[in-house]
């Protein structure tokens, strides 16, 4: 949709408050890919990942007011709660269901199951850039922000010390950074 | 830890990227209210982050913007979901079922709660009425009870008067009027019981004395006057036992005051019978 309107976050941020429906058409067009994409790292599922992109710009519409500008960048609020969606329907009891009934057809057709319908999501966004860390680290990211195990789960799983997950996460967003900028 | 190193141990990245812990967010926001480059610093990840986001954009399908706007076009103020899920119209018609046999239990209830006023009041009434009817039939009980308990004592006086009138072993004196008598058609009879000289009076006529007043019976022993009691003048046949005489040659009665007297009134005289052996 052609839009040739542009808004500072914040006039956006206002114009949302007050359900401003072009202001809502304007942070879809802008920023649904990015949404979608992070949810696409997480969810590895397309059907999946569109049903959880709408409720995420629906929670979004809905929790326009709890947003706090002195916290953070409007984008930055909105990538948490996809991250957040994403990760709850990761958990969620059905997800888990069909991904156990889709193991059956899938290797019964397929040599390549899973693959057929999905992206490869290794080649996108973060988990790019992750592909760039060591892989002691690269797991540990993995694990924390796109499974959103706590620390302490990570330190259990990968069976090493709370302290030592602590440090390499750090040191590993460190790195990214320095890949981002 | 002075700033910079606060802001290079990578706080600002996991507390963009959400990984920081509920105290760790605390103090980071702390930190930037406090110090301007703290929250430069997160600003420029921000940035930087969201660049990459959007640089790395995957488009979602095409109809996912329209549900979305479908979505919230019903929903300004109220949460929109699941109004019309299966879940909900089962909910729904499950009430119904429940109500129309509700209804039904009601109306019944009703109607028997109805029935069953009416029943208590008839009943009532036909208790009050049974009630009064037993209470008559309870009194008439109680009178002919004392009825036939009067029948009973009068039953037994006659047979004790029979047995003493058919006994062969009884004298019996006749006494007429004397002609002195103030009541000239009197007449009395003591009956004399030979063996044991008991004495039983049968007033067959004698006038009722006033109440200060009793007649007394007399027996003649050798001429002298013995008394042998004192008694009423009752309604009916009935036989008074008088006092054990002995002996005796005739029976007299005169009218004395209450309780009689030592000697007989001579002019009070009203019967007298001699014993014929």
């Amino acid at each position: 949709m052609p839009n040739s309107l542009t808004y500072t976050e914040q006039e956006l941020v206002l114009l949302l408050r007050d359900r401003n429906n072009q202001a809502f058409n304007y942070l879809y067009d802008n920023y649904s890919g990015a949404l979608y994409s992070i949810i696409l790292q997480i969810i590895q599922e397309n059907e999946l990942a569109s049903d959880v992109l709408q409720e995420v710009f629906i929670n979004i519409w809905r929790k326009m007011e709890s947003y706090d500008a002195t916290k953070g960048r409007l984008f930055t609020w909105m990538l948490n709660i996809a991250r957040n969606a994403s990760i709850d329907t990761l958990r969620s009891k059905s997800y888990q269901n069909s991904k156990k009934n889709q193991e059956l057809p899938d290797n019964v057709h397929s040599s390549s199951p899973g693959q057929i319908t999905q992206l490869n999501v290794d080649n996108i966004g973060l988990k790019k850039t992750l592909e760039k860390l060591k892989p002691e680290h690269r797991v540990l990211i993995d694990l924390a922000y796109f499974k959103g195990y706590t620390h302490e789960e990570i330190a259990e799983i990968e069976g090493i010390p709370l302290g030592t997950v602590k440090t390499r996460i750090r040191n590993s967003l460190l790195q990214l950074r320095a890949y981002l900028q | 830890m002075n700033t910079q190193e606060y802001i290079s141990s990578g706080i600002v990245e996991s507390y963009v990227l959400g990984l920081a812990s509920q105290e760790e967010q605390l103090e980071f926001e702390r930190m930037s209210s406090l110090h301007p480059e703290v929250k430069a610093a997160r600003e420029a990840f921000e940035t930087a982050l969201e660049k990459q986001a959007l640089d790395e954009a995957v488009a979602p399908p095409a109809h996912i913007k329209d549900k979305i706007f479908a979505a919230i076009a019903n929903e300004p103020d109220q949460p929109l979901i699941n109004t019309s899920t299966p879940s909900i119209n089962t909910m729904e018609q499950a009430p119904v079922i429940t109500m129309g046999w509700l209804r039904y239990a009601a109306v019944a209830s009703v109607i028997l709660l109805l029935g069953s006023t009416i029943l208590n009041f008839y009943f009532f009434n036909q208790y009050k009425e049974y009630s009064a009817k037993y209470d008559q039939l309870v009194s008439n009980q109680s009178q002919m009870a004392s009825a036939n308990q009067t029948l009973q004592t009068k039953l037994q006086d006659y047979e004790s008067a029979i047995n003493l009138i058919k006994d062969p072993q009884m004298a019996i004196v006749k006494m007429p009027a004397v002609a002195t008598s103030p009541n000239p058609a009197s007449l009395a009879t003591v009956y004399w019981d030979t063996r044991s000289k008991d004495v039983y009076m049968l007033v067959n006529n004698l006038p009722q004395a006033s109440s200060d007043k009793q007649y007394q019976l007399w027996a003649l022993v050798d001429g002298k006057p013995v008394d042998a009691g004192v008694f009423d003048v009752k309604e009916g046949l009935s036989f008074i036992k008088m006092k054990n005489i002995p002996k005796a040659q005739a029976f007299a009665v005169t009218l004395e005051k209450h309780g009689g007297s030592e000697s007989p009134t001579m002019t009070a005289l009203y019967v007298l019978g001699k014993i014929t052996s």
